[in-house]
């Protein structure tokens, strides 16, 4: 403890003699001849705020992530565990969670929204690895609202410069299906279905709803439902089926009921009585209440139906006169060349199940409709195609009708402007004075 | 392809143009002495309705003015002028200066329906499809500087700048709409 001090002296004695001395452990340069106190420990000497160290060695760490990333990462492993996706479309998430997370549009975000990147990581890498879930049921799972979630979706696609492949109901039903409780476990037995006999015939009437202009432009998971109720009334449709309504089925089944979920049901239910009318071993009339009978027949055979429908529909059209004189009539010989498989589109999508869809009797290229259809300036051709065909979407059946046109100005924008018609945008003093009173006498009574 | 032949009718819906009076405005004697006006004292503007042409102006104390709701580029610019006018009259020193075109909207149908997938893919990233969000798809031109929306039934909504941008948009994206039109449910009958 005693330990001599080279190179200092005492200022009371000039003796060398220093030595370190801890007393009530405060450290002191004591001369040893005279006995005072050289120096007081380092608490005088040290700079105000304490002794300078680098900022580097003070702030030395194990350098650790971020932990917010981590918790956002722990999130993106529990959605996808959620919705008990593959391993390779958990870690692809991961992986993009980690590069959006660092970017400068994401760095500095809430911490909501940044729940909300991870929801997006997943569903981005749901779609590519063609397991695609709807933005809805991401929107779910973080109770936000799915604008939000798609929002955020679109911002993160082009802050990570990628493309995904474009969601299509087609693909999303049959993991819809899952969710769905009416296997032989959860049900009685006259209820069930099993899993995969309702997600093919569920395909079919989603395939069947996408020609006939019921899913675009609409929200999937309603057109899910109805497909899905549809299909299974349809696959054993005894007494006690056809009787529950689409409420108590959802009920039954376990899943949150959609409201336009019963519209699509009745829209559904019509496209399908148009097609049974066509089958030619039925001879009574196909009407919305007997049609589930047939709805298997139907979609087994429905593109020969289809063809069928717009052939009868066309002849029917061709008997009133309707039809323009380019014969715009439906063209038995390209339909027969489709045959009974769909057109396979010359564009490879990543969903082909959607050109399938899409393109169900058989695309033609004939050159001479689109002359026929040259006429825009009317609101006629735009009603007349509407009643024309025999499928066409709600906007077009009942067309909103435009006011009538405002006669053109021809102006140019620099004619002269007469005093007389601005005089008329301007109260005439005994206007405003008339004017201010009331105002005065209105606001009084209120005051 | 050559669309000249079909004479696709691109009406213009909305021009919304921008002015300014270089002067400060008064907005309680606006709202006081003209009729057609209405005072939002809680936005700091007042809005005044023209009639021939159908323009709604709003009108702010700074002096910049914005006109929505003509037809044409030249009907913009009358409407604008008839407000400045106005104002005058009403004891303002106005000089009617930075007149623009600030946004045109217009639409066009299409003689045919559009497979919206195949557009979107034919088109990325220039073209967006969200379904579940919005039931068109978007293509943005970005030199210029248009947006246009498709919808699978044959509309477009196009937005631009001028009115000549929104011409030659409409001219860029037929063929590209051409070529993936969905023939079964709108030519067949």
């Amino acid at each position: 403890m005693d330990m001599s001090r080279a190179g200092l002296s005492c200022p009371g004695c000039g003796s060398s003699n220093i030595v370190d001395d801890d007393l009530y452990s405060q450290a002191q340069l004591v001369c040893v001849d005279c006995g005072s106190v050289v120096s007081e420990g380092t608490l005088a000497n040290e700079p105000y705020g304490g002794i300078e160290v680098s900022y580097l060695r003070t702030t030395a760490v194990k350098k650790r992530l971020c932990a917010n990333l981590i918790k956002g990462l722990e999130r993106v492993k529990e959605l996808a565990r959620l919705l008990r996706v593959r391993g390779e479309i958990e870690d692809l998430a991961l992986t993009y969670f980690k590069q959006a997370y660092e970017h400068e549009n994401f760095i500095k975000v809430s911490l909501q929204r940044k729940e909300v990147l991870a929801g997006c990581c997943v569903l981005l890498s749901c779609r590519q690895q063609n397991w695609p879930v709807t933005l809805g049921t991401i929107g779910c799972l973080l109770s936000v609202d799915q604008m939000v979630v798609g929002a955020l979706y679109q911002e993160m696609l082009k802050v990570l410069n990628i493309t995904a492949p474009i969601f299509n109901v087609t693909d999303v039903i049959e993991s819809h299906c899952q969710e769905y409780k009416i296997s032989s476990l959860h049900v009685p037995e006259e209820m069930a279905e099993s899993s995969e006999d309702l997600t093919k015939r569920a395909v079919a009437l989603v395939e069947l709803a996408a020609d006939s202009w019921i899913v675009t432009g609409r929200q999937p998971l309603p057109i899910m439902m109805a497909a899905i109720y549809l299909a299974w009334q349809s696959l054993n449709p005894n007494k006690h089926r056809i009787k529950l309504s689409l409420d108590k089925f959802c009920q039954m089944a376990k899943v949150q009921r959609h409201r336009p979920a019963l519209t699509r049901v009745a829209e559904l239910k019509q496209v399908l009585c148009k097609l049974g009318k066509e089958i030619p071993w039925v001879s009574e009339r196909v009407t919305p209440e007997n049609v589930l009978l047939q709805v298997g027949d139907i979609l087994e055979y429905r593109y020969a139906l289809l063809r069928r429908a717009l052939r009868t529909h066309a002849d029917a059209l061709e008997a009133e006169g309707l039809n323009t004189p380019t014969g715009e009539t439906a063209n038995p010989e390209t339909s027969e060349r489709g045959g009974q498989s769909p057109d396979a589109s010359a564009v490879e999508a990543c969903a082909p199940s959607a050109e399938r869809a899409e393109h169900g009797g058989g695309g033609d290229a004939n050159p001479d409709s689109l002359s026929a259809q040259s006429d825009p300036q009317s609101q006629d051709p735009a009603a007349n195609w509407g009643k024309r065909m025999l499928f066409a979407p709600p906007c077009v059946l009942h067309a909103k009708r435009r006011r009538a046109e405002q006669p053109e100005l021809h102006v140019t924008g620099d004619e002269e402007i007469s005093d007389s018609e601005i005089e008329s945008y301007i109260r005439s003093p005994q206007e405003v004075r008339d004017f201010a009173l009331t105002q005065q006498k209105l606001s009084s009574p209120d005051a | 392809m050559d669309s000249s032949d079909e004479a696709l009718d691109i009406i213009v819906t909305n021009v919304v143009a921008t002015f300014r009076t270089r002067c400060h405005l008064n907005l309680r004697t606006i709202a006081l002495e003209g009729t057609n006006v209405i005072y939002k004292p809680e936005v700091g503007k007042v809005l005044m309705k023209l009639r021939k042409p159908k323009i709604t102006a709003s009108i702010w104390s700074s002096g910049k003015i914005i006109c929505t709701g003509a037809t044409s580029e030249d009907e913009a610019k009358l409407g604008a002028r008839r407000l400045a006018r106005c104002l005058q009259k009403l004891g303002f020193k106005v000089r009617f200066s930075a007149f623009k075109v600030v946004n045109v909207l217009a639409v066009c149908s299409m003689p045919f329906a559009i497979h919206l997938v195949n557009f979107t893919n034919n088109n990325r990233p220039i073209a967006s499809y969200e379904p579940e969000l919005h039931p068109a798809a978007t293509y943005r031109i970005k030199n210029l500087k248009a947006t246009i929306q498709v919808f699978s039934t044959g509309s477009i909504t196009v937005t631009g700048p001028n009115v000549q941008n929104v011409a030659t948009a409409v001219e860029q994206v037929y063929p590209l709409l051409f070529e993936c039109q969905k023939p079964l449910n709108k030519r067949k009958e």
